[in-house]
């Protein structure tokens, strides 16, 4: 019976022109649209406040005026931890990255010998790093270096010149403090190093973020309006027509539910399939974690989508409704702005969304490159919504089954 | 083949359905007549198991409708007020799909559809879309897919409404061949010209209670509501006036040499003319008010039907 309800809504889908444009070729320009917007934000170097981890080796005098250094700079926030915590908090994407000041820190700065640095990164949050570097470099590193540079010529000094004056020492070490012109990156080791697994050929984030994030919002509408049907066939009467025949109420749901999922599945392989021809995509790089995670997004969606028809009563009160509820969690979960872009507690507030689940997916497969096995919690949490929402929606139908009639 | 016991239905307090008690025979077609909000639709969401009723039975073929829900649904075909169809689906597909639904092996299914369309009067067009037909048609296909399953009874909510006349005499010749197969049909309307024409048995229904219900006949006697025939006369003495109401045994009015006569007109006509012939009266007009299933609801009720 659900076979039988599924096939005739595929069916009156695909029948209908308008829906079919709406579901595969709309979001087929906006993927396109944002990828060539997000491929101008990756280039983008505006500050902003970025969590940074650090890890102290050294537990010196000197790595601790680091630290308070560190801490005094605009746009940084410093937290310190151990070495695993950081490995493991910036793999699952909490914090961009751990700058891990190395065993000898201390005797590199007064010895002026390079000094040991190694910033571990989020590999898919590549436009952060690249900002948090720049003001690593730029504002913080110049501090170190500088000190280290004046204990060098402060060293030549004692060396060539031992009867200089004590007050002619400093003059000379105050004046080569102020000189801007001096290359401090000859005096710092500073390690780059990608935290997960290598990526091979380099990934462009921001195709990525306008796939997921542009298919998951598209979707949303989709879905919407797929299961708006069932408010359609409430006011054409042909609900009632189900329910006089012995069907139950939830294989009506489960049907249209079926329905929806399916063409769910089918619009995100046509946009990961558009997205590979048109911008290469390596969707085959991961290709079942993929197809698992786009039935997880899928079920997800799907079950969202009719959660929203079963709480609303007429399509006109479901296209307010979609319209208010899609473009929310689209905002907050990612898919309009890139997630690393918003401020942290905005990014705290996405996990609500589902559309963070799914991009985050999307990113994990893509960018940080992860296994099946460690999409898993993710995947988990995808299908748990579509289960969820799926039992909230069978619920409401039933309790609304006498307003339908 | 359908027995209703004390039913009840209430809404929010209001009783839609109250304490109802009817018995349909097998083979009948079975007016249900009634201004809207009368209650008609509930007894039929009921009994075709969309809505519980609050308390009573409902035994369909002798299976209690509460207990066997799903095999009630195996019997009763339901005919919606709407034209519950899909406007992108062919006439075959809609028949097909909701064919499926009852579980119709596919091989008689289709067998059934084409029968049933050729019943119709629709197989040449079997394969357009339904937005592409005519109110009526539409009306027609909305009857046949209640009938796919083959159920020993049909429920069919105010079918013609919206429908045009020509169309409308289509779906009544339909519904009688229906009834001359054996399939036992309740029909609820509020147009008495629909019952009077098409069934044998009448309820009128008012305010969620069945007021009375029986033949048309039947239903004339329970209100005590007569034909009227008016007599002129050229000139009627009050003499001649005393024999005619001596003559009769019903109720005769007079005022200026015309006589109002309450009394079943079928029956009596001849013999009143007969009469007037032997008496020498010269009849100069004639007019007849025959009571109508409308008259009866005034009667019973005090309100017109489409009040």
């Amino acid at each position: 019976m659900i076979k039988t309800i599924a096939l005739k809504d595929l069916k009156l889908f695909f029948l209908d022109k308008k829906s079919v444009i709406i579901t595969f070729i709309l979001p087929i320009l906006l993927i396109s649209l944002f990828a060539f917007a997000f491929g101008g934000i990756a280039s983008s170097n505006k500050s902003r406040v970025i969590d940074l981890l650090l890890v102290d080796n050294d537990n010196s005098s000197e790595s601790k005026n680091l630290k308070k250094a560190l801490d005094s700079i605009k746009g940084i926030k410093i937290i310190t931890t151990s070495i695993e915590k950081a490995n493991k908090t910036v793999k699952k994407g909490n914090y961009v990255a751990v700058l891990v000041l190395k065993n000898g820190f201390q005797k590199a700065v007064l010895n002026s010998k390079p000094i040991p640095l190694e910033l571990k990164y989020d590999q898919s949050r590549e436009i952060e790093v690249g900002m948090l570097q720049a003001v690593l470099m730029e504002k913080l590193m110049a501090k170190v270096s500088k000190k280290a540079i004046s204990k060098n010529i402060e060293k030549f000094l004692d060396a060539e010149f031992a009867n200089i004056t004590p007050n002619m020492k400093n003059k000379i070490l105050k004046s080569t403090s102020k000189n801007n012109g001096t290359n401090t990156n000859n005096f710092i080791d500073f390690k780059m190093t990608p935290i997960l697994k290598e990526a091979g050929k380099k990934t462009n984030f921001g195709l990525i973020q306008a796939v997921a994030g542009t298919s998951i919002m598209m979707l949303l509408f989709s879905i919407a309006e797929i299961g708006g049907g069932l408010l359609d066939e409430k006011e054409s009467g042909t609900l009632k027509r189900l329910l006089y025949s012995p069907l139950k109420p939830k294989e009506i749901l489960f049907g249209k539910m079926s329905a929806a999922v399916i063409i769910a599945i089918l619009q995100l392989l046509v946009m990961f399939l558009f997205s590979w021809l048109a911008f290469g995509l390596p969707i085959f790089k991961n290709l079942f974690s993929l197809i698992i995670l786009i039935l997880a997004v899928a079920f997800a969606i799907a079950s969202f989508g009719i959660f929203l028809v079963s709480i609303a009563k007429t399509r006109k009160q479901l296209s307010g409704l979609s319209s208010m509820v899609i473009l929310t969690m689209s905002a907050i979960g990612g898919s309009m702005i890139p997630l690393f872009a918003m401020p942290p507690i905005m990014q705290k507030i996405a996990v609500v969304s589902v559309n963070y689940w799914g991009i985050q997916g999307f990113y994990d497969i893509f960018a940080r490159n992860l296994t099946l096995i460690e999409l898993l919690p993710r995947i988990g949490v995808l299908f748990s919504i579509g289960l969820i929402m799926s039992f909230i929606s069978i619920k409401l139908f039933k309790k609304n089954l006498l307003n339908l009639i | 083949m359908i027995k209703i016991n004390n039913l009840t239905k209430s809404f929010n307090g209001f009783k839609a359905v109250n304490n109802i008690n009817l018995s349909i025979k097998k083979g009948e077609i079975f007016g249900l007549l009634g201004p809207n909000g009368a209650g008609k639709s509930t007894l039929i969401n009921i009994i075709s198991t969309l809505i519980k009723s609050n308390s009573g039975t409902v035994f369909l073929n002798g299976i209690d409708l509460n207990s066997n829900p799903n095999d009630c649904k195996q019997i009763i075909g339901v005919v919606p007020q709407e034209i519950s169809l899909y406007d992108n689906f062919s006439a075959y597909d809609n028949l097909l799909f909701f064919g499926k639904l009852y579980k119709v092996d596919s091989t008689i299914l289709k067998t059934r559809i084409n029968k049933l369309l050729a019943l119709i009067g629709l197989e040449n067009r079997k394969n357009d879309l339904i937005k592409t037909y005519s109110g009526g048609m539409k009306r027609r296909i909305n009857i046949a897919a209640a009938l796919l399953h083959n159920p020993d009874i049909l429920l069919m909510d105010e079918p013609t409404v919206g429908v045009d006349p020509q169309s409308r005499n289509q779906i009544f010749g339909l519904i009688e061949t229906l009834n001359k197969k054996g399939l036992t049909i309740v029909y609820t309307t509020h147009y008495m010209e629909e019952v009077e024409r098409l069934c044998n048995t009448i309820a009128i229904m008012d305010k969620g209670k069945i007021i009375t219900h029986g033949n048309l006949e039947e239903l004339k006697n329970q209100s005590k509501t007569k034909d009227l025939l008016k007599l002129k006369f050229n000139v009627i003495s009050n003499e001649q006036i005393n024999n005619f109401k001596n003559n009769f045994d019903f109720e005769i009015t007079n005022t200026n040499n015309e006589l109002s006569l309450f009394c079943n007109i079928e029956k009596n006509l001849n013999a009143i003319l007969n009469y007037s012939v032997k008496e020498s009266l010269i009849i100069k007009n004639i007019q007849q008010n025959k009571t109508t299933l409308e008259t009866i609801f005034l009667k019973l009720t005090g309100r017109k039907l489409r009040d």
